[in-house]
């Protein structure tokens, strides 16, 4: 009988450094057509389908031990969407909602985090170079991230962009200057 | 039977032992169970190849290489997901478990019925089949028996725990209040198709293990040296739950007594603890069939049964 108790306190042990903050597992970047962040996390299973279904690659599942191991994340600076919304069509639960693959309807429904540019580092912006490689790769120039001023550098309106990050991939590595940041 | 005829039977009794197994649906089983695995591992790959075909020229990152090497066509069929959570060709079969887990978390949904509705029937008809036909843990756990054969050849003591079988309904419980509690699901963490399923996925796709390898090695070590498939028999949740759902399955083992010598074989053999000698199954059979496989005199059969239970 004590044995017995002993092995169920360490299953209890386990189950419980298994269980984590639930601040931690908020603030992540999700694949697009993601129900909002609380509400995800209810409703994904984890079944992987997202992720074997992105052609770039990008959505991936945390190594470490944490209650994140169990859903898809995405780190953006590594491999950004391209928002080809297949991920949203194979979702078992509709933890990702259904998004046609058309413009229109991408900025519509998605939402993946809101974009922040560090202008000390941006090299138009704090003039030691020329550069606007964010909004050559944008999906939605002019609307998401225009260049103004004299030395053309980017602004952003979070308000039309989508979250994609393919400006924060593309953003040269001495600059850095972008990053999506997760939903709140 | 004369002596020389018995002493003769004995000899034979492995390659009589062989053709049994061929006569009963073992190998439907074997098969099941490989086709299993392939989707664990091999779609994986597939999907694998079909992206990289797609990308052709562009930087890709880190994988497993020899998705090409296999030869696989740059498209992948319309299969996507792991054992516990596939679409075959538009076919839903989702596992109930993180379904229920959802329905209690998220609250319930009539598309979370439909999604799980030809996995339920399954369960409903045959139920803990999963355990003993499907779920990728079934090599390991073939693995650790051995395991547990060879120590205890090599005079290694090993315990044999038996928890009751109610811990696997109090830890499906508590997944499942735990994950109303906690806001996110907890079943893909602790639950080892779903684990498996996407650590395979990860290793093929970005080549590497991660936590929760960790929690499959202790269920494995478990099993292994404190309880003999004392995970599947009393701490999956799943398991239970099917358990639970198969209740009334007609899906069972009987025993023709008359023909029954009382050699143990198929007691022994029994992962999940059941007595089909002394005809005692009750519903966390898995429907394996390895007690009917190895019975000597055929006295045990899977049939059917409109009580629920023999």
């Amino acid at each position: 009988m004590s044995r017995r108790r002993v092995l169920l306190g360490l299953a209890a042990a386990a189950a419980v450094s298994l269980v984590p903050r639930r601040s931690r597992a908020a603030h992540r970047i999700r694949p697009p057509g993601a129900l909002p962040p609380g509400a995800f996390e209810k409703t994904c299973i984890g079944c992987f389908r997202c992720a074997e279904v992105c052609p770039p690659k990008c959505i991936d599942f945390a190594s470490v031990l944490s209650a994140d191991s169990g859903t898809p994340t995405l780190d953006l600076r590594a491999k950004a969407c391209t928002l080809c919304m297949r991920c949203t069509q194979v979702c078992p639960t509709d933890a990702l909602r259904p998004v046609a693959a058309e413009p229109g309807a991408v900025a519509a429904q998605v939402r993946m985090g809101t974009p922040q540019l560090d202008r000390k580092r941006c090299l138009p912006w704090n003039g030691e170079g020329a550069c606007s490689l964010c909004f050559q790769v944008c999906p939605y120039p002019d609307r998401a991230v225009e260049l103004v001023g004299l030395n053309a550098g980017p602004l952003f309106h979070p308000e039309a962009c989508v979250g994609c990050g393919l400006c924060e991939e593309a953003c040269p590595s001495l600059a850095r200057a972008i990053h999506i940041e997760p939903l709140p | 039977m004369s002596r020389r005829g018995e002493l003769a039977r004995q000899h034979l009794q492995p390659l009589d032992v062989a053709l049994r197994h061929h006569r009963t649906y073992t190998w439907l089983r074997r098969s099941v169970l490989a086709a299993s695995l392939l989707l664990t591992v091999g779609m994986p790959m597939w999907h694998l190849r079909a992206r990289d075909a797609e990308s052709a020229g562009q930087a890709v990152r880190t994988g497993f290489g020899g998705a090409r090497a296999l030869g696989l066509p740059g498209s992948a069929p319309d299969v996507v997901g792991g054992p516990g959570a596939v679409e075959l060709f538009g076919l839903e079969l989702v596992d109930p478990l993180p379904i229920a887990a959802v329905a209690v978390s998220a609250g319930p949904r009539w598309s979370l019925l439909w999604l799980a509705a030809p996995a339920l029937v399954l369960v409903l008809l045959l139920g803990r089949f999963f355990c003993g036909w499907v779920c990728p843990y079934v090599p390991l756990l073939a693995v650790s028996n051995g395991l547990r054969w060879w120590l205890t050849k090599l005079g290694v003591p090993l315990l044999d725990v038996r928890l009751p079988r109610r811990s696997g309904l109090v830890v499906l419980t508590s997944v499942l209040v735990a994950s109303a509690l906690l806001g996110l699901q907890v079943a893909p963490l602790v639950y080892p198709p779903s684990v498996i399923g996407r650590e395979a996925f990860r290793a093929v796709f970005y080549g590497g293990l991660g936590a929760g390898s960790l929690l499959v090695a202790l269920a494995f070590g478990f099993d292994t040296f404190v309880s003999r498939a004392g995970f599947c028999r009393s701490v999956c949740p799943g398991g239970a739950l099917y358990a639970l759902l198969g209740t009334l399955s007609p899906v069972t083992v009987k025993l023709d007594r008359p023909k029954c010598t009382g050699c143990t074989v198929c007691d022994v053999v029994c992962n999940l603890g059941q007595s089909p000698m002394n005809g005692r199954i009750d519903e966390g059979c898995e429907r394996c069939g390895k007690c009917v496989a190895s019975c000597p005199t055929d006295a045990l059969k899977l049939g059917l049964t409109l009580k629920g239970r023999a």
